[in-house]
């Protein structure tokens, strides 16, 4: 990159209110919040229930009826709206992008109405298009319509960055392409956001999306209530109410799995031995290790054969025949899940992990998953009591405040 | 005297005529372009305001074009006046019509895209709203010229500019040997410029409506 | 979905959600979208080529697609008022202006009614013949059969859009003499090309998913065609008749330069004449007139529009 990125700020909403005239109940009532810079917070909770209201005002697409908004400290509830979105990134559903202009184009106009110079403008555009994956020489000069979905939401979000702005809200971007373009877009927002560490804010009613993506989640009941504002494992683990748990729905075990990468969790160190290694020594390895199985690697030291025991014999020494091949590896960055997929239909239920160019780095099996989820799980558990007691003596707390504690759920 | 020959003799007069037919169809298109997009941009956000012009432009397109300009007569007289008033009037509706229901079709995601990377109401309006408009205001533009053609022919009763003259003096001299040749020669030299018209509509649609939103 | 939740902002765009009658969402820019959006956005009658309601001065039935909306209930009382007042002006002003020898020639003895009659006369014929044509003659091209001609048709509709109509009739004049014969032929033919394209267009935008559904209940093509298209043409038909009928009244006009008379008669002579007088009231009548119909026109559109398609285009 050229250009030193711009990482997040923090925003902080204070009693936050939406009341559309001529309707009895506000749209979005009071809702306060903290969202620390460079993270990804995702409001998540059913339709209706003002998600999408809340985020709009963040950049003042909706005029907030009471509150403030705070960007780095800044009140911006009083400044021009049309400046401030100039400085918040703003990527919708289905992308948003104007059909009568390129692709180049569309990048180009926040920082073209910024009054950057044309060189400038113009090296954006080629950086940003880089960054989102799309090659700007195939790119550049296409329009809206002659990309794929997935295309023209990456565009969206290329877009929404050109200006480099601190903050970057979402409205459900990913609503309308197919899950595994979903995914695939998912993986590189987080990818991005590894690099530029924006302060993200993504409206999505989708669980399992608000799981993968968010730093912590707001899970959002009627009129914007917040059920729950935390980390996704407590959510998971703890959820604060009926409401909360019917939203997290069934398998909050499984999605946990989600929540933990395979480098997070130990491996199992397999003999590994190169096709360079004289047979000699790969009949040592064999004779010595517990597994009667060694893992044969590649030039490249990538995963290549399981070697057992009797497989040499039977190739009478050939490596080139010898073994079976390695059909599925998962990599380092996989998360337990997609590992426990892996383990599951392999038939010797063990699975090769590999690191960025796919290099081998150890090996999972069901043995080594089952005490990772086990350990993870008890500490989640211990977290949540701790939570649970602190959580209660607030209660106690604001009860003395209050007679009434209706206020409670919005502080859980 | 057969239909060539008269061509052959008369080719001045009737360029000229073809000439400020055609002039007055353009120039009242023009105008009736610049009113119809301003009256469009100015109402399709109101619904009463936008049903009005609608409303009206079409009662006025409901007039039969012959009683528009007889009344119209009386007030600025004969001649130039009331071809330019009435052209133009009848131009209006179709490129009114088209104007709100292109600038109100809009995909509502985009205008709110366009507020939320910081587009100001002017800008959005000139960079996104009325490009995205411009298909069917163009539309509106082709439909009105064909229609002012044919009604540009009968001002000419009112002593207005134009091809029409041609036909009248034809429908003047019923029964002479001439008739055929005035009448045909001013109603195809009329389909001639409509086609015409029409063929630089294409061109300026291909020129000016973005690769992106062309069929 | 209320004006309430999360797209509250966007419901004021109305026409892509449900409610486009738009009073759910309570905010006053969304009232009335009921009126143009399904006249604005259906292609063939706003935006494509077959635009043929506009083609001529045929008015486009804007503001009347809704029998609720507000705007529809004033201009169904608001017309007839303004008409009676123009009629009732024009006949003052008539009363205290001078008329001299040349005016008073050109509208005693009944030659208003007559001319007023005869008028009304050539609309009506006309417009019945053109509906008789042109309507089974859509639904013959729009049949499997004939489909290959339709692009013919339309591009021959098309190309008829540029013919003046004033120069049709009267080449028809030289060819058939001066009468009412050659004028009905000339308006007929001039109005057969629009409604003819109209219900081609029209037909064609009928949902296939509904043709395809009849066919896969086991309807034969004539039982798709009487049962499911043509009702479901109906506001389109209708609509035909109106375009056909609003056409009709402006070509009578001109049946006077065939001889053929009509309302034009005072007019054409109110300027050769330089008769003011006569010009006005044969200008104010034809007006009056073609407001008239149009209205009546509008008025069967909205009572005849088959139940279930009310709202829809």
């Amino acid at each position: 990159m050229t250009e030193q990125a711009v990482a997040g700020a923090t925003i902080e909403l204070e009693n936050l209110t939406k009341h559309y005239p001529g309707t009895e109940q506000p749209a979005v009532d009071s809702v306060s919040m903290e969202i620390k810079a460079g993270e990804t917070v995702v409001f998540v909770g059913p339709s209706g229930c003002g998600k999408s209201t809340t985020l709009k005002m963040i950049n003042r697409l909706i005029e907030p009826t009471g509150g403030r908004i705070r960007i780095n400290g800044e009140d911006v509830t009083g400044i021009d709206p049309v400046k401030l979105r100039r400085k918040v990134g703003y990527a919708i559903q289905s992308s948003g992008l104007f059909p009568h202009l390129t692709v180049a184009q569309n990048i180009a106009l926040v920082p073209k109405m910024l009054g950057w110079s044309k060189a400038r403008v113009r090296d954006r555009v080629g950086e940003m298009l880089d960054l989102v994956g799309l090659d700007p020489g195939e790119f550049h000069d296409r329009y809206p319509r002659q990309l794929s979905g997935g295309q023209q939401q990456r565009v969206g979000v290329a877009r929404a960055l050109a200006a480099d702005p601190p903050v970057l809200l979402m409205d459900e971007p990913f609503g309308a392409v197919d899950p595994i373009t979903r995914d695939h877009l998912q993986d590189e927002l987080i990818r991005l956001q590894h690099e530029l560490h924006k302060t993200i804010v993504f409206v999505t009613h989708d669980f399992d999306e608000a799981i993968k993506l968010g730093d912590r989640i707001a899970v959002l009941r009627e009129r914007s209530h917040i059920a729950q504002f935390d980390t996704p494992e407590a959510i998971l683990t703890n959820p604060a109410d009926d409401f909360v748990s019917g939203f997290v729905g069934a398998g909050a075990a499984l999605k946990r799995l989600n929540l933990t990468r395979v480098r997070d969790v130990e491996m199992r160190d397999y003999p590994a031995v190169t096709v360079d290694t004289p047979l000699q020594e790969i009949f040592g390895h064999l004779r010595g290790s517990g597994t009667n199985e060694v893992l044969l690697l590649d030039r490249r030291r990538r995963p290549y054969k399981w070697l057992r025991r009797g497989d040499l014999m039977r190739a009478r020494g050939s490596l080139a025949r010898a073994g079976t091949l390695v059909h599925d590896t998962v990599t380092r960055d996989a998360t337990l899940r997609d590992a426990l997929e892996a383990v599951l239909t392999d038939n010797a239920g063990r699975v090769a992990v590999t690191g960025r160019r796919g290099e081998y780095l150890g090996v999972v099996d069901m043995e080594t998953l089952m005490n990772s989820v086990h350990e993870l799980l008890e500490e989640d558990r211990l977290e949540a009591m701790e939570h649970q007691h602190e959580l209660a003596e607030t209660r106690t707390q604001q009860t003395h405040f209050a007679q009434e504690g209706d206020g409670g759920e919005q502080k859980a | 005297m057969n239909f060539w020959e008269y061509l052959g003799t008369r080719h001045q007069q009737l360029l000229v005529d073809a000439y400020q037919h055609a002039s007055a169809v353009f120039q009242c298109m023009v105008v009736a372009t610049l009113i119809g997009v301003v009256v469009g941009v100015v109402t399709y956000r109101t619904a009463w305001a936008a049903n009005l012009a609608t409303l009206t432009t079409s009662t006025i397109l409901t007039m039969p074009s012959l009683a528009l300009i007889g009344l119209l007569i009386p007030v600025v007289g004969l001649g130039v006046a009331p071809t330019v008033i009435a052209l133009t009037l009848y131009g209006l509706l179709p490129i009114t019509r088209n104007a709100i229901v292109g600038l109100r079709g809009v995909d509502p995601a985009l205008v709110d895209a366009a507020r939320g990377i910081g587009m100001s109401r002017t800008m959005r309006l000139l960079r996104i709203e009325l490009p995205l408009a411009w298909p069917p205001i163009l539309t509106g533009i082709r439909v009105a010229t064909q229609m002012l053609m044919g009604i540009a022919a009968i001002a000419a009763y009112a002593s207005g500019p134009g091809l029409g003259n041609e036909i009248f003096r034809g429908l003047a001299s019923l029964g002479s040997k001439n008739a055929l040749n005035q009448v045909l020669a001013g109603t195809l030299g009329i389909i001639v410029l409509a086609l015409l018209f029409d063929a630089a509509y294409v061109l300026i649609g291909r020129l000016t409506i973005p690769r992106g939103i062309r069929d | 979905m209320s004006g309430k939740d999360d797209d509250g902002r966007d419901g004021g765009y109305g026409p892509h959600g449900p409610g486009t009658d738009g009073l759910g969402a309570g905010k006053p820019d969304v009232g009335g979208l009921d009126l143009d959006g399904p006249e604005g956005l259906d292609g063939p009658d706003g935006l494509g080529p077959p635009d043929d309601g506009t083609a001529r001065p045929a008015p486009p039935p804007p503001a009347r697609r809704s029998p609720l909306s507000r705007i529809g209930w004033q201009r169904l009382t608001l017309l007839p008022a303004l008409l009676i007042l123009l009629l009732l002006a024009t006949w003052l002003w008539f009363q205290q202006a001078h008329l001299d020898t040349i005016s008073t020639n050109a509208i005693s003895g009944g030659q208003v009614t007559k001319a007023l009659w005869q008028h009304i006369q050539l609309t009506v014929i006309s417009t019945f013949f053109v509906l008789i044509i042109a309507i089974p003659l859509g639904v013959l091209l729009t049949r499997r059969a004939f489909r290959k001609a339709t692009p013919i048709a339309m591009t021959i509709a098309n190309m008829g859009q540029a013919t003046p109509a004033i120069g049709l009739l009267a080449l028809l004049v030289i060819w058939l003499g001066t009468g009412t014969k050659a004028a009905l032929i000339g308006i007929i033919v001039y109005a057969v090309l629009p409604v003819l394209a109209n219900t081609i267009a029209g037909l064609k935008a009928n949902d296939p998913t509904l043709v395809e559904a009849a066919r896969g209940i086991g309807m034969s093509p004539l039982g798709v065609l009487g049962r499911v298209e043509l009702p479901l043409a109906v506001p389109l038909i209708l609509a035909g008749v109106r375009t056909a009928l609003v056409l009709n009244v402006g070509t009578a006009t001109l049946a006077t330069f065939g001889g053929g008379g009509g309302l034009g008669v005072l007019i054409t002579t109110g300027i050769t004449n330089q008769r003011m007088p006569v010009l006005i009231l044969g200008a104010v009548l034809t007006i009056s007139l073609a407001l008239l119909v149009d209205w009546l026109a509008s008025l069967a559109e909205v009572l005849l529009r088959p139940r279930g398609l009310e709202v829809e285009a």
